[in-house]
C-alpha cells in the first residue's frame, strides 16, 4: 500500500518529511515542482554520486585524447621542421576538449544512473506535483502509521493507492 | 531577495499553474500564422541555401567567388559568425547558474537554443566551404584501411574537436535543463503527444532524489561549458591566427573573438527575446529587468570589443613592419572594403553608446534595432577580416582581390532561414520559457513567513 499526501505549501511538506523521518517510518519520497532547499537535509540526501562519474569522466577524457595524439602521431612518424612528434601544446588542446566532452557525457550517465532513468513505467505519481502541489508518498509497512503525522503537518488531501 | 523577485516580472507575479498555462499554452496552441512563418522560412532555407549548394556541389567550389590565395571566403566569416552567435546562450546561461543570478531563469532556455541551432548552422557552412562534402568525415578521427589520421597539430583538428564538444555539451545541457518541463507537457497532453513527451522526459516524477541528481548533475554542466565555450572561439581564432597572413597573426585574436562572439551572441538574444515577447507572448517573463541587464552587459562587451579593436590597428601601426601595417591600411582604407570596415566601428562600437542612458535600454523596440545593428557589424567584421587579409599576402605579384559571388551571397541569406526554421520548430517542441525555473523566482509557496 502507498499512501500519497498532498500539501500545499513547501514548508508543510518538508516538516512532514522530516518528521516522517524522526518518527523513523522508511519508504518516503517527496514530489516537488520546484527543487527544494532542505529535501535533500529533509531525506537524508548526502552528496550525489554524480560527481564521480563526472571525475572519472573527466579523467577518462584526458588521458583519451592525448593517448590518441600521441598514437596516431606515431603510426608513420612525418617529421615537420624539425619539432618533436609528440608535440605538446597542440595536443594539449585536444586533451583539453576531450577532458570536457567525456566529463560531460558520463556525467550525464551518472545522472541516469544515480536518478534511476529513464523509467518509462507506470510508477506512483501524482502529476498535481508538476504544478503547484507537493505530495509526500510512503510505501511500504510504514504507510500505516504515517497517515497521522501527515494530518498534523497539515496535508490537504491523503489518498491510498493498493497497487504496487 | 523579495525586491528583485518584484522586479522580474513587469505585470506582477503569476501563480504557479499560470505559469504551467502559459507556457504550455504556447507550446501547444498553434496559428496558422506559426505555419505560414514556418513554410515562408523553410521554403526561403530551401530556395537560398539548399538550392545553390546543390549548384555548387554540381559545378564544383569554382561556383564561389574564391580563388587562389583568397581561398577563404564569405562561408569561412559567416562559420565564425555563426559560432560567434552561438556564443552568448551557453556561456551566458551556465555562468549565471553559477553565479545564482535568478534573472536568468525566465531567457536561458531561449538563449541556449539559440546557440544550439546556430551552431548547427555554423556545421553546414563548413560543410559548404569545404567543397566535396560527402569527405567531411575525413575530419574525424577514425580507423581506416589506409591507416591515415588527421594531423592533431592544425588548428583545423583543435576546431572540429571543440566544436563536437560545444555541440554536444550544449545539447546536453539544453536537454537535461528542459526534462522536468518535459513531464509536466506529458502531464498535461493526450494521445500521441502525451506518449513522445512521456519518452523524452525519461519518466520524470520529481522526486527529492531526482531533483538532488539533476541539481548535481546540472552545475557540473554548466562547470564545464564555461571554459569549454571561452576555447571554442579562441581555437576558431587560432584558425587565423596561426597561419602567418598580416592582418590575422596577431596574439590579440583570441581575447578578440571570445568577446566579439559573446557581443554577437548577447545581441542575438536581445532579438530573440522580442521575438519571443512579440509572437509568444511571453511578455509577461521576460521584461524590464531582462532587457536593462541585457543591455548593460551589451555595453560592457561593446567597449571591451572597441578597446580590443583599437589595441589590433595601434599594434600594427607601432610594429613598424610594413605588411602589418599595408595590411592595416588596407583593410581600414586602401582596400575595397574600407566602407565596411567603418560600418562595422560604426554599428559595433558607435551606436552602442547610446545604451548609456537607460531610457533606451528598457526600451525594446529600440534595443531590437539596436541588436540587430550590431550583428550585421560583427557579421561584417568576420568578413572584413578575412577578405582584407588573405588576398593581401607579401608578395605584390600574388596579390589578388576577393569578392563574393552570387552563390555566396544567396547562401548567406538562406543560413539565416535555416536558422529560423530551426527555431520555429524549437519553439513547438521545447517549452521555450523553463517552468520550474520560473517557479523558483516567485515567491515561495509558505505557510509561514520565512526567517531571513
Amino acid at each position: 500500500m502507498t499512501l500519497l499526501a498532498s500539501f500545499a505549501h513547501e514548508d508543510a511538506a518538508l516538516d512532514a518529511a522530516r518528521a516522517l523521518r524522526e518518527n523513523g517510518v522508511d519508504g518516503v519520497d517527496l514530489y516537488s515542482p520546484i527543487p527544494l532547499h532542505g529535501a535533500d537535509e529533509a531525506l537524508g540526501l548526502g552528496k550525489s554520486m554524480v560527481r564521480v562519474f563526472t571525475l572519472l569522466g573527466g579523467i577518462l577524457g584526458a588521458i583519451g585524447g592525448f593517448t590518441l595524439c600521441v598514437w596516431t602521431a606515431t603510426r608513420f612518424i612525418l617529421p615537420t621542421a624539425g619539432r618533436p612528434v609528440i608535440t605538446l601544446p597542440p595536443y594539449l588542446l585536444i586533451t583539453y576538449e576531450s577532458t570536457i566532452l567525456l566529463g560531460t557525457l558520463m556525467t550525464l550517465l551518472g545522472f541516469f544512473v544515480v536518478a534511476r532513468l529513464p523509467a518509462w513505467r507506470d510508477r506512483t505519481y501524482r502529476a498535481s506535483s508538476n504544478v503547484d502541489r507537493f505530495v509526500i508518498s510512503v510505501a511500504g509497512p510504514g504507510a500505516s502509521d504515517a497517515e497521522e503525522i501527515l494530518r498534523a503537518a497539515g496535508a490537504e488531501s491523503i489518498e491510498r493507492e493498493e497497487s504496487e | 531577495m523579495s525586491a528583485t523577485r518584484e522586479l522580474m516580472f513587469d505585470h506582477g507575479q503569476p501563480s504557479y499553474s499560470e505559469v504551467n498555462n502559459d507556457v504550455i499554452n504556447a507550446l501547444t496552441t498553434t496559428t496558422w500564422r506559426y505555419w505560414v512563418t514556418l513554410g515562408i522560412s523553410a521554403g526561403t532555407a530551401l530556395l537560398f541555401f539548399v538550392a545553390p549548394w546543390i549548384y555548387q556541389i554540381i559545378v564544383g567550389v569554382g561556383a564561389a567567388g574564391m580563388n587562389r590565395n583568397a581561398m577563404w571566403g564569405t562561408y569561412l566569416s559567416n562559420f565564425i559568425f555563426w559560432i560567434g552567435l552561438s556564443h552568448s546562450g551557453t556561456l551566458l546561461s551556465a555562468v549565471l547558474h553559477i553565479t545564482q543570478s535568478d534573472w536568468r531563469k525566465s531567457i536561458y532556455r531561449s538563449a541556449e537554443a539559440m546557440t544550439l541551432f546556430s551552431l548547427m548552422t555554423a556545421a553546414m557552412f563548413v560543410m559548404v566551404h569545404v567543397g566535396r562534402v560527402w569527405f567531411v568525415h575525413w575530419t574525424f578521427p577514425f580507423p581506416n584501411p589506409m591507416e591515415l589520421w588527421p594531423n592533431f597539430r592544425s588548428p583545423l583538428m583543435f576546431d572540429v574537436m571543440a566544436i563536437l564538444t560545444y555541440l554536444t555539451a550544449s545539447s546536453v545541457f539544453i536537454y537535461m535543463g528542459s526534462l522536468p518541463d518535459f513531464a509536466a507537457v506529458r502531464d498535461r497532453s493526450t494521445g500521441l503527444r502525451r506518449r513522445i513527451y512521456a519518452v523524452m522526459c525519461f519518466g520524470w516524477r520529481g522526486t527529492a532524489h531526482e531533483w538532488h541528481t539533476l541539481g548535481w548533475a546540472y552545475t557540473f554542466f554548466a562547470v564545464l561549458v564555461i571554459p569549454l565555450a571561452v576555447s571554442v572561439h579562441s581555437i576558431v581564432s587560432w584558425d587565423f591566427a596561426m597561419s602567418t597572413v598580416p592582418g590575422l597573426h596577431h596574439t590579440i585574436f583570441a581575447p578578440y573573438f571570445v568577446c566579439g562572439a559573446i557581443y554577437s551572441g548577447t545581441a542575438g538574444i536581445v532579438t530573440v527575446m522580442w521575438m519571443l515577447r512579440k509572437f509568444m507572448g511571453f511578455g509577461r517573463y521576460i521584461g524590464q529587468l531582462h532587457i536593462d541587464n541585457l543591455s548593460k552587459l551589451l555595453l560592457v562587451l561593446s567597449l571591451i570589443w572597441t578597446y580590443i579593436n583599437i589595441c589590433e590597428n595601434f599594434s600594427g601601426w607601432y610594429s613598424g613592419t610594413s605588411f602589418e601595417y599595408e595590411a592595416i591600411l588596407y583593410r581600414i582604407w586602401e582596400g575595397p572594403f574600407w566602407w565596411l570596415y567603418w560600418e562595422m566601428i560604426l554599428f559595433c562600437a558607435v551606436v552602442p553608446l547610446v545604451l548609456f542612458s537607460r531610457r533606451i535600454r528598457t526600451n525594446w523596440n529600440l534595443m531590437l534595432v539596436i541588436s540587430i545593428l550590431i550583428n550585421i557589424g560583427m557579421l561584417t567584421e568576420r568578413f572584413v577580416i578575412v577578405a582584407s587579409s588573405l588576398p593581401r599576402k607579401f608578395l605584390p605579384d600574388v596579390f589578388g582581390t576577393y569578392f563574393p559571388s552570387l552563390v555566396e551571397i544567396s547562401i548567406t541569406v538562406g543560413s539565416f532561414a535555416i536558422f529560423t526554421t530551426l527555431f520555429l520548430l524549437f519553439v513547438k517542441i521545447f517549452p521555450a520559457v523553463s517552468i520550474y525555473e520560473v517557479k523558483e523566482t516567485l515567491n515561495p509557496l509558505r505557510r509561514r513567513e520565512a526567517h531571513t
